[in-house]
């Protein structure tokens, strides 16, 4: 039976909106998938909280360079507890990043409650645990390594270290062996164990989580060496902070016989502090005087702003504009012409305006340039050094490049400075990875996340609920019945 | 564009010298209200997290009865043919029957505002989140304005327009959590067309480009489908 004619246009037409419409459909498809395939994100929080650290992206990205899948499996928190909706949130938040910005990277969040076996399976038995595994290797990190309590009362506030956490799983999962940094001490050096102001516990916690061990090393006490002082053969680096006394000769001996050996070494120094020989057998010295610039951090008269040199170990801090504070900085100046296997690169030295002062008056507290007692700058706070083996130089031949840091300020190690300055954990952290051939993971290092808190009184709590669910929509309904009135009126 | 003005204009007339727009407001706003207190009594944070989440699934309920009358009632009273045969062209209409529908959330997020007042009275919330989660929420009520919308130009019955709209946005707010059906690798594809993964980075201050074009996209879908079936009126 043939179609009117009013069928045949329907089906034409019809058929021809259905194609368009599902033409349409699938381009808006292709379009989406274009645009998941080549996202870009923009965080617009105030500390930039939900953005993965440069830090934890560099390492996403060691771990994707060999295909390698990891599995992220992060455990709920106890239900009932105080802050377990932002625990369980913070911690998905985290798996979303992670997810978002690797491909090798799964992650899966478990009920700990509701799927026992994958918990048994995995041999969890706390809430708010997390479990990193690549191949064989496997890192777990406890609840209380992820979230911290800081303050008590209504100063109590929770911070989610759940990033920096996952980086130290990361970081141990990129290097198998934990390497050992020592520390020497015997002369006033500052005490990695200390967590007063002046220590450098906090350095060490954050070398900790970067899979780097500090340990001591005391060639005065340790009693089962019967031989010539020596700096232990599974040494990665060594870090000499803060001397106060000079090395004896037989350290001196050891200091020689480690670098060239190719070992590496982190001096560090206050001004008129004792410099170990081995500072000026690199052709290096540190001038009397104190490193001032016009350029200070707020309020301190000693602390020059510094700017970053071309070295890698501060690319990332000079890019992300991050300040490193140092505090009553020695100088330390390295010679126009070294030896050809000495190769040097500033890390840290002041602006323009900066220069050595060597005493004088003060502006208001302040030291100003004097330029008949001062030296004019920019001056050098710290410097790296490589020395090549052989070429007549302090390595021996067939040994690998010895890396040396000298900087004239130890303070900037301190927890003092180091909770201070928005740079400085990330300078220590990388000159650790610098000094032992970590090139690859230098970065930023990142701070953890706050939980924003309300602080409300019963009474307040009353008063937002009555605003918020009586005067508010009783105003809009009210301002309906007056329309409506209005309405019937006319 | 004049004619898409005089469009929104008149709907924005219609809302207003009748109660229906105040009982939206006042509903809504209570309904957001419950969850702004439920979030900050149960978290004790200075954020709206909670309550966007939250908030984003009452307004698929709500906005369908809101835009059910634009198409429904226009073909129930006969005024649809009026329309459509007057020198203003379909995609001005719907565009200004849209914007006056958006206009109208506006209106409702911006009665909101109080919650933000009281959340920097009493705490230090991070402004550039609160900014994105109402970027993020708009961005929802676009996609759900145009949805309701299509759903009102497929019938002349309001109530089934209105169900309609609902029975048609629901799917995007539950196949985000089919996971116990489909399985996790299964889930993480539906997550591409659920609309909740899609608002948590703007809840959580981060504006994802893949995000932004998700929102762009279902209401362009949606407004597509719309400008569709009301052109079919034409033939069929």
């Amino acid at each position: 039976m043939a179609l009117s004619r009013q069928w045949r246009r329907r089906l034409a037409y019809g058929g021809n909106a259905t194609l368009v419409t599902g033409l349409v459909l699938a381009l808006l498809g292709v379009v989406y998938g274009v645009a998941d395939r080549n996202r870009a994100r923009f965080d617009f929080s105030s500390d930039s909280a939900n953005q993965l650290q440069p830090d934890t992206l560099k390492k996403l990205e060691l771990l994707a360079a060999d295909g390698q899948e990891v599995e992220v499996i992060a455990f709920s928190s106890q239900e009932g507890k105080a802050d377990t909706f932002f625990r369980n949130r913070a911690m998905k938040d985290l798996l979303a990043e992670l997810d978002v910005h690797s491909a090798t990277v799964k992650t899966r969040f478990v009920d700990f409650d509701r799927e026992r076996l994958t918990a048994e399976s995995l041999g969890v038995t706390e809430y708010g645990h997390l479990v990193v595994r690549r191949g064989e290797q496997r890192v777990d990190l406890k609840a209380r390594e992820i979230f911290r309590n800081q303050g008590t009362g209504a100063e109590r506030s929770l911070e989610f270290l759940g990033e920096s956490a996952f980086s130290r799983a990361a970081a141990q999962l990129l290097s198998n062996r934990r390497k050992v940094i020592y520390t020497l001490r015997g002369h006033g050096e500052l005490d990695p164990d200390e967590r007063g102001p002046g220590g450098l516990s906090e350095l060490k916690a954050l070398l900790d989580q970067e899979n780097y061990e500090l340990k001591p090393l005391d060639f005065f006490f340790d009693r089962e060496r019967t031989g010539a002082p020596t700096v232990p053969q599974d040494a990665a680096a060594l870090l000499i902070a803060r001397p106060k006394a000079a090395l004896t000769d037989a350290e001196e001996d050891a200091l020689i016989t480690y670098v060239a050996s190719g070992g590496a070494v982190g001096i560090f120094w206050d001004p008129g502090a004792p410099l170990p020989d081995l500072v000026e057998r690199l052709g290096v010295t540190s001038p009397e005087g104190v490193v001032m610039d016009k350029l200070r951090v707020f309020p301190y008269n000693d602390r020059p702003v510094p700017t970053y040199g071309g070295h890698a170990m501060v690319e990332d801090l000079r890019e992300e504009r991050i300040v490193t504070v140092v505090a009553h900085a020695a100088p330390v100046r390295v010679p126009e012409e070294l030896p050809a296997w000495i190769t040097p690169s500033t890390v840290l030295r002041t602006s323009r305006d900066g220069w050595i002062d060597r005493g004088g008056v003060l502006d208001k507290g302040a030291a100003v340039y004097e330029p008949d007692i001062d030296l004019i700058g920019p001056v050098d706070m710290a410097v790296a050094l490589e020395l090549s083996p052989g070429q007549g130089g302090l390595v021996n031949e067939g040994k690998r490049v010895s890396r040396v840091l000298l900087m004239g300020d130890a303070d900037a190690l301190s927890n003092m400075i180091m909770g201070e300055g928005p740079g400085n954990p990330s300078f220590a952290v990388n000159a650790a990875r610098w000094l032992t051939w970590d090139d690859a993971r230098l970065a930023v290092v990142g701070k953890p996340t706050r939980v924003r808190r309300l602080a409300l009184t019963e009474e307040d709590q009353g008063r937002i609920r009555w605003l918020v669910l009586g005067l508010l929509p009783a105003l809009s309904i009210l301002a309906g019945g007056a329309v409506w009135a209005n309405r019937r009126g006319r | 564009m004049t004619a898409t003005f005089a469009i929104l204009k008149r709907e924005l007339l219609t809302y207003f010298v009748s109660p229906l727009a105040y009982v939206f407001l006042g509903v809504f706003l209570f309904l957001a209200g419950v969850f702004f207190y439920l979030g900050i009594a149960l978290t004790g944070e200075a954020s709206l997290r909670v309550m966007m989440g939250n908030v984003s699934i009452s307004l698929m309920f709500v906005l369908p009865m809101l835009t059910m009358r634009h198409f429904a009632e226009e073909q129930k009273t006969g005024t649809f043919e009026m329309l459509m045969t007057s020198p203003v062209s379909p995609v001005a209409i719907l565009v200004g029957k849209w914007l006056a529908s958006l206009t109208l959330c506006l209106l409702m997020l911006l009665g909101t505002g109080l919650f933000v007042a009281i959340l920097a009275y009493y705490g230090e919330p991070d402004w550039g989140v609160i900014a994105t989660s109402y970027l993020g929420l708009f961005l929802t009520c676009g996609v759900f304005c145009a949805g309701g919308l299509f759903a009102s130009s497929l019938t002349d019955d309001q109530v089934a327009a209105g169900m309609g709209g609902i029975v048609l946005l629901m799917p995007l707010w539950l196949v985000g959590s089919a996971s116990s059906l489909v399985g996790e690798e299964w889930q993480a594809r539906l997550d591409h067309l659920a609309l909740l993964p899609h608002l948590r980075s703007f809840t959580k201050g981060v504006i994802d480009t893949a995000d932004l074009s998700y929102f762009a996209l279902l209401t362009f879908g949606f407004l597509f489908l719309t400008f569709r079936t009301l052109e079919s009126r034409r033939w069929r």
